[in-house]
């Protein structure tokens, strides 16, 4: 009992560096950054107290609600074309002949390389006279469907989603085949012995086992495409007319570019809502399942 | 097990949630306030500025303050150069740390007004009164932006903003046998023409949402409109933006747009692309700012710049502003910060004027870039395309830039405003909301 005690007193001690850094640079700033949400501030000069103005503002604003609907957009397209097209290579992978390792390798690349790299190509893939998607669109005879894919509203945002779960497959690629490799042998012998087989033995023995790790594959999905920022900013910076703003774009751009700092840390504390909101919903839809 | 996971979620959570809220990286050096220090010890200067990039302006000013530490050894010169996207940015968040550098480069407009409305700038009259012959070079206009209180200026521009002129290739033009437009009619035909050529008539890159405002619509609204409507009603005084006249303006625009005028996608490429497109014959005519001299004089080939000729925009019927005018105005200069005193603030001046002065001018203007000021440059140095051009903005009228004027909420909304005329909206919408956002952000 004592020396369990005194471990814990150890471990506390141990933890409290990080806890401080941790609590100066994230925890503080974010009620700091709601606090700074009650006023009209332009950066430079003095800040006017106005209470709940800007956030009434932002419940009104087309432009946030548009931006939101994107973002979840974005995290729709993040669960449906990451996280089974990772698990799936993943499958396929598990093996480590070269062939395998040479694929993982080229899948995890895009990871690598920076997202500004990866906007700037894929900005030049979609561009609307040069680009490789018109071309190739164009030489297999399918020249009506050319389009100026970053600049028409209702098919930019599409099309952004693409390079977005391209780059961003890769790690959760690596998750799951760690999670993969740490099944014991037995348990695939056994469930054969049983007569599972194929999709069954996937669904009914895989899975479970690795639920755990599918669940925080999910939360890192989500609050990844909540996050979501630079290859927008870097392929179409939330235009054109705010067609593919992001919440963090429009966050941004409120802040740094029309100098409404009281604003902009307002839409940060609703984005910090909507986030807790979504892993909220989205730990209680998993947690039924597994349990 | 559970609470321990449960935790290690929220963690895991919140700095991601963190990650996308903070970013805004406020890495700035904490520049030296401390001012002049005793006899015989070293003056300590510090000045930011954004001529961070690799063309010749910004190379002939980096020129210039090396220089100027060269040539004065008993100053400690701290010198950044900052890109210019993220140049604001650093600089407010710096002033609004109270560690402003003792000269930084201001851009003209809101930018410095706002910067004196907040008390960090004093004036740098001194100069101007130690060297007399000086101030007077400057062109008409030169000091507006920066004349806050009467008598007192606040900077010298080291630069002058021409935003709209009309680029156009003669090549193309002779081989379709289209006269070079001077009438609105006449635009709309060589349109025409180019487009049944399967040719772009004018190339636009819009991704980066000011351009259409500061190369297309400043010139075309005030054809229409003139320029006291303009500055009327960026004061909100006796004009507003719903008025019939602006509407019709942002009419001329989507007139453009809808005899297809610009190529397909010209939002989602930025204006170098644009260029680029231009410059290789694939669009006809391009209306660009003075940049675009000192971007093609660095990219493009003497053989493609000889086709090139620059002229102003073409005149409106029956508009109320006076016709072939160029949109622009003074550009930005060094200002003083509030805290620079004694040695330093000494130190400070005569940077500021080496900076400005008469042959620095000339300097800037023969690196292909446009100056406020008389000065004869020589041929042999600039472009031939550029020489054309200094030739034509030094006999034309100037006329504002919409976004000079406008505040920086309004700037946004119209910017976003010519993109959704882009695609579809109509101008009396566009204009209903710029008037909304010019009114509320300028009325305390």
């Amino acid at each position: 009992m004592s020396t369990a005690l005194k471990s814990k007193g150890f471990i506390a001690l141990a933890l409290l560096p990080a806890l401080i850094l941790f609590l100066v640079f994230v925890i503080i700033p974010i009620f700091w950054s709601a606090y700074y949400g009650f006023f009209e501030w332009k950066g430079l000069g003095t800040a006017k107290f106005i209470g709940f103005g800007n956030y009434n503002e932002i419940i009104h604003d087309r432009i946030f609600w548009n931006a939101l609907l994107n973002n979840l957009l974005l995290v729709a397209s993040a669960i449906v074309g990451q996280i089974p097209v990772a698990l799936l290579l993943a499958l396929v992978l598990l093996r480590n002949s070269l062939f395998s390792k040479f694929i993982r390798s080229a899948v995890f690349m895009p990871m690598v390389l920076s997202t500004v790299v990866v906007g700037l190509i894929w900005g030049y893939i979609y561009h609307p006279q040069f680009g490789l998607a018109n071309f190739i669109l164009k030489e297999i005879g399918l020249g009506s469907w050319t389009r100026a894919w970053l600049s028409e509203p209702h098919i930019n945002m599409l099309a952004i989603t693409i390079p977005i779960n391209w780059s961003n497959i890769g790690p959760y690629m690596v998750i799951y085949i760690a999670a993969l490799q740490n099944i014991p042998s037995e348990i695939g012998d056994a469930a054969e012995v049983d007569g599972a087989r194929g999709w069954r033995k996937l669904i009914y023995v895989t899975l479970p086992i690795i639920w755990s790790t599918v669940i925080v594959t999910l939360v890192l999905c989500i609050s990844g495409s909540l996050k979501a920022f630079d290859h927008v900013i870097v392929m179409t910076n939330g235009g054109p007319a705010h067609t593919t703003e992001l919440l963090a774009t429009y966050m941004y751009n409120n802040t740094f570019h029309v100098y409404r700092y009281g604003y902009g840390s307002a839409v940060s504390t609703v984005i910090m809502l909507v986030s807790a909101l979504l892993i909220a919903v989205n730990y209680a839809v998993t947690k039924r399942r597994s349990a | 097990m559970k609470p321990v996971r449960k935790i290690g979620l929220l963690l895991l959570l919140m700095t991601f949630i963190l990650a996308a809220c903070g970013d805004s990286g406020s890495d700035s050096q904490t520049a030296d306030q401390s001012g002049g220090k005793s006899s015989g010890e070293k003056v300590k200067l510090s000045i930011w500025h954004n001529f961070a990039g690799d063309d010749l302006r910004a190379k002939t000013v980096r020129g210039i303050i090396e220089q100027f530490a060269k040539d004065n050894p008993d100053i400690e010169l701290d010198a950044q150069a900052i890109p210019p996207d993220g140049y604001r940015q650093r600089l407010s968040t710096v002033a609004a740390g109270n560690e402003l550098p003792n000269i930084f480069f201001v851009y003209a407009g809101s930018h410095s007004a706002e910067m004196y409305k907040a008390g960090l700038l004093q004036p740098v009259t001194e100069i101007a009164e130690q060297h007399k012959d000086w101030k007077e070079k400057f062109l008409p206009g030169a000091f507006d932006p920066y004349e806050f209180e009467d008598n007192q200026i606040y900077t010298a521009p080291i630069g002058m903003s021409a935003t709209s002129i009309l680029y156009y290739n003669t090549a193309l033009f002779q081989k379709y046998n289209v006269k070079v437009p001077e009438t609105w009619d006449e635009l709309m035909t060589a349109v025409k023409v180019f487009n049944e050529n399967k040719l772009t008539p004018i190339a636009l890159g819009n991704k980066a949402p000011w351009v259409a405002q500061s190369t297309i619509l400043g010139t075309l609204a005030d054809h229409v409109t003139g320029t006291e409507w303009f500055r009327n009603a960026a004061a909100q005084k006796d004009a507003k933006f719903t008025d019939p006249q602006f509407v019709e303006a942002l009419g001329y625009f989507k007139q453009l747009v809808d005899n297809k005028a610009f190529q397909d996608g010209a939002n989602s490429i930025d204006n170098t692309q644009a260029e680029q497109y231009f410059i290789q014959g694939n669009a006809a005519m391009m209306i660009s700012g003075a940049w675009t001299l000192t971007n093609l004089a660095a990219s493009a080939s003497e053989e493609q710049l000889k086709d090139i000729d620059v002229t102003v925009m073409p005149s409106i019927p029956g508009g109320k502003g006076e016709a072939k005018t160029i949109s622009g105005g003074a550009g930005g200069g060094m200002a003083l910060s509030k805290r620079t005193e004694g040695a330093t603030k000494e130190a400070a001046l005569k940077l500021i004027y080496a900076i400005s002065g008469p042959e620095a001018q000339k300097a800037i203007a023969e690196s292909n870039s446009m100056v406020m000021y008389d000065t004869d440059i020589d041929q042999s140095k600039v472009s031939s395309l550029y020489y054309k051009a200094f030739n034509l903005v030094k006999k034309t009228a100037i006329t504002p830039v919409y976004d000079a004027y406008l505040t920086a909420d309004a700037a946004e909304v119209i910017n976003n405003g010519l993109q959704e005329i882009m695609t579809g909206a109509s101008p009396e919408s566009i204009a209903k909301k710029l008037q909304d956002a010019q009114a509320r952000s300028i009325t305390p």
